[in-house]
């Protein structure tokens, strides 16, 4: 026993010094999985965002991240129906070309208020631009409107298609995803609905300000829906630039709550390299550092400027906007 | 109703004896006015008016507006409540002691009829209120002391955030909010979540931003002033605070004032249902989902960043070091300090 383990160390280390990099000096570790809520799926504790991926104009560096991405383990991928006018579903279907069933595909359809038919056409969109016939998941895309839930459960509304889309067996699990404000998401959970999962910001500034964490991630545990969390960073590394946090404390934060998994936009190479060396083998970060994490962060968390998606319309969607009638962000002084 | 002579309805100042207006003067538009003489003709003709609510605060417009009222009020001072607040935004006791000074200096009484902890807007105010040597005590040792008859505080961001610092068991005579039926559709509504609270302590309730601060319901013509007015009025709140910077405005609001009849129920409703489709962003009242509404005194005092080309951020910097925390923190305060 003793031996083979001296075996194995040695061969190793030889192994190693073969390839010349110390990069290649540790076996590399792939991303942990989890039970994704009841859906029976196994995903990986890290995703790949949708919105980031349309933005990188080079088909073959995406090739690359999503290849990247699958080989360590990640099998979450986000997108939505909105995304770059469709651009974010083209691009990663076209990466996954092959790979479709090696991954967890999830898009999100954007009626904004609208009815049943436009979520249904928004699908068919979906899915052709995805390659696909079948979507893993499908979510309600930005509720961030106080009244989105009424008009999502009014009759005809967006939620009438999840319901048919998953009948029709072209979707297999269903949700919602909204960056606003926990007590939107508590609205939409009132109506009891089947949701299997909920997405949601989820990071050290959230703990302590408007919480997703406090006010809503325990309630979707104890309904066992799969929380999916968002926004480790900021959106757009806000934390990063003015809060005073590393990416290993945002992420390793994020990615220890209590969540199926924690979805990341990579927009590069080194984004990604930077997120699969804190997600490869992770282990969630101890009670007590992620309480010390809430305490530092709590202060500058206090007015939302780490979280602009909830204190400002910078982070609200174009077409949600239009079709609430809302003006845009240039029109508003917020 | 109570009334006076001018046709105002008064009202009780919380458990207390006191009468007030049921319109009060905001001290922040005062301070917008041309020229001290217009302000004092404001004030006048508010008083003659039967106005006797005068709002204000340590930090409006670094100190114009509360020397501007004060100057207005000399020789009235009496006749009326005189509310200022104090702008701690989570900085200790003796620094609210010290603001406290500068207000009754500038407002030239000895004291004053209202003090309130301002802007009580982030997450964390409420703990760092009530902390040892927090300005919780300030307001226990100026009511002793006898500059102050009564406390409260103000906030327009969250009801969420009022709760709290209800919850924090200290006994505050009034608080001051957003209401309006913008504030009454929306889901972080003041009038719904925080005002049946203070009804059932009988605190005196102050309402604000009667028009959603910005009026741009009204500029858009969804609403009229005047039905805004009468709306927040006809709530079961003490006054309704309006910002009163033209003779003109002041006007308009003195003549809905004296001839005040409360809205029945159904004409409440039937305003709320009209501002309803435009509640589901809060773009009528944005100091509720925005940080360009946060007073910079505020983001100062609690280290968040400042957008150096607004216009009251600016006159702050320019108003010199009285605030009690170090300014060369931020981009170009240590030029402003040498001068």
């Amino acid at each position: 026993m003793m031996d083979k383990r001296v075996l194995r160390r040695t061969f190793l280390k030889a192994a190693a010094f073969g390839t010349g990099t110390l990069a290649m000096s540790q076996p590399q570790q792939q991303v942990p999985r989890r039970p994704m809520g009841r859906t029976g799926l196994e995903v990986s504790k890290l995703g790949l965002g949708g919105y980031h991926l349309g933005t990188i104009q080079d088909q073959q560096l995406i090739d690359r991240i999503v290849g990247e991405a699958i080989d360590a383990g990640v099998n979450f991928f986000d997108n939505a129906w909105e995304y770059h006018d469709g651009r974010s579903e083209e691009v990663a279907g076209q990466a996954l070309r092959g790979k479709r069933d090696q991954v967890i595909v999830m898009t999100k359809v954007c009626t904004h208020g609208r009815d049943q038919n436009v979520a249904m056409r928004q699908l068919e969109d979906s899915l052709r631009r995805l390659q696909t016939d079948h979507l893993d998941v499908w979510q309600i895309h930005e509720v961030v409107y106080w009244n989105d839930p009424d008009l999502i459960f009014a009759p005809n509304g967006a939620i009438e298609a999840l319901a048919k889309a998953k009948q029709q067996g072209k979707v297999r699990f269903v949700g919602f995803t909204g960056h606003k404000d926990p007590r939107i998401h508590l609205k939409m959970l009132s109506h009891n609905f089947p949701f299997d999962t909920v997405q949601m910001p989820l990071n050290c500034f959230d703990a302590t300000f408007r919480s997703f964490e406090q006010n809503v991630l325990p309630e979707l545990n104890r309904r066992g829906i799969a929380p999916l969390g968002m926004k480790s960073f900021g959106g757009s590394g806000e934390m990063l630039r003015h809060g005073d946090v590393s990416p290993s404390e945002a992420l390793g934060y994020a990615m220890s709550l209590p969540v199926a998994v924690t979805i990341s936009g990579v927009d590069t190479l080194e984004v990604l390299h930077q997120n699969l060396e804190i997600a490869r083998g992770f282990q969630p970060l101890s009670a007590a550092s992620m309480e010390s994490l809430r305490q530092r962060c709590r202060p500058p968390a206090a007015d939302g400027h780490n979280e602009l998606f909830k204190m400002s319309v910078k982070y609200d969607g174009k077409i949600g906007r239009e079709q609430h009638h809302f003006p845009n962000e240039e029109e508003l002084p917020l | 109703m109570p009334g006076n002579s001018t046709g105002i309805p008064t009202r009780k100042f919380g458990q207390s004896d006191v009468q007030v207006s049921a319109i009060g003067c905001g001290g922040h538009h005062l301070g917008d006015a041309p020229d001290q003489a217009t302000a004092t003709q404001i004030v006048h003709e508010a008083v003659d008016g039967g106005i006797t609510f005068f709002d204000n605060c340590w930090e409006y417009h670094r100190g114009k507006s509360e020397e501007w009222l004060g100057g207005a009020l000399k020789g009235k001072r009496d006749r009326v409540f005189l509310m200022t607040k104090v702008c701690t935004h989570g900085r200790d006791k003796s620094l609210a002691m010290k603001m406290l000074e500068e207000s009754l200096h500038r407002l030239q009484t000895d004291h004053l009829d209202l003090w309130q902890i301002h802007g009580v807007v982030f997450e964390n105010d409420p703990d760092l209120f009530i902390r040892p040597n927090g300005a919780a005590e300030a307001l226990r040792l100026a009511k002793q002391q006898g500059k102050v008859r009564f406390v409260g505080f103000t906030g327009h961001k969250d009801p969420n955030v009022h709760l709290k610092m209800l919850g924090t068991g200290f006994p505050f005579d009034a608080v001051q909010m957003p209401l309006n039926p913008l504030d009454s559709n929306f889901d972080l509504s003041f009038e719904k979540q925080v005002l049946p609270e203070l009804t059932r302590r009988n605190m005196a309730v102050l309402g604000m931003k009667p028009l959603g601060g910005t009026a741009a319901a009204v500029k858009e013509g969804v609403i009229t002033a005047e039905e805004l007015l009468r709306y927040a009025m006809s709530l079961p709140v003490t006054t309704t605070i309006t910002g009163l910077d033209k003779i003109d405005v002041l006007r308009q609001a003195l003549r809905v004032a004296q001839n005040f009849q409360p809205m029945s129920p159904s004409e409440m409703q039937a305003l709320r249902d009209r501002a309803l489709p435009y509640s589901g962003d809060a773009r009528f009242e944005p100091y509720k989902v925005s940080l360009k509404f946060d007073n910079p005194e505020a983001r100062l005092a609690h280290d968040f960043p400042l957008d150096m080309q607004q216009k009251e951020v600016k006159e702050m910097f320019g108003a010199g070091l009285n605030t009690g925390k170090p300014y060369p923190m931020y981009p170009g305060a240590a030029q402003q300090q040498e001068k």
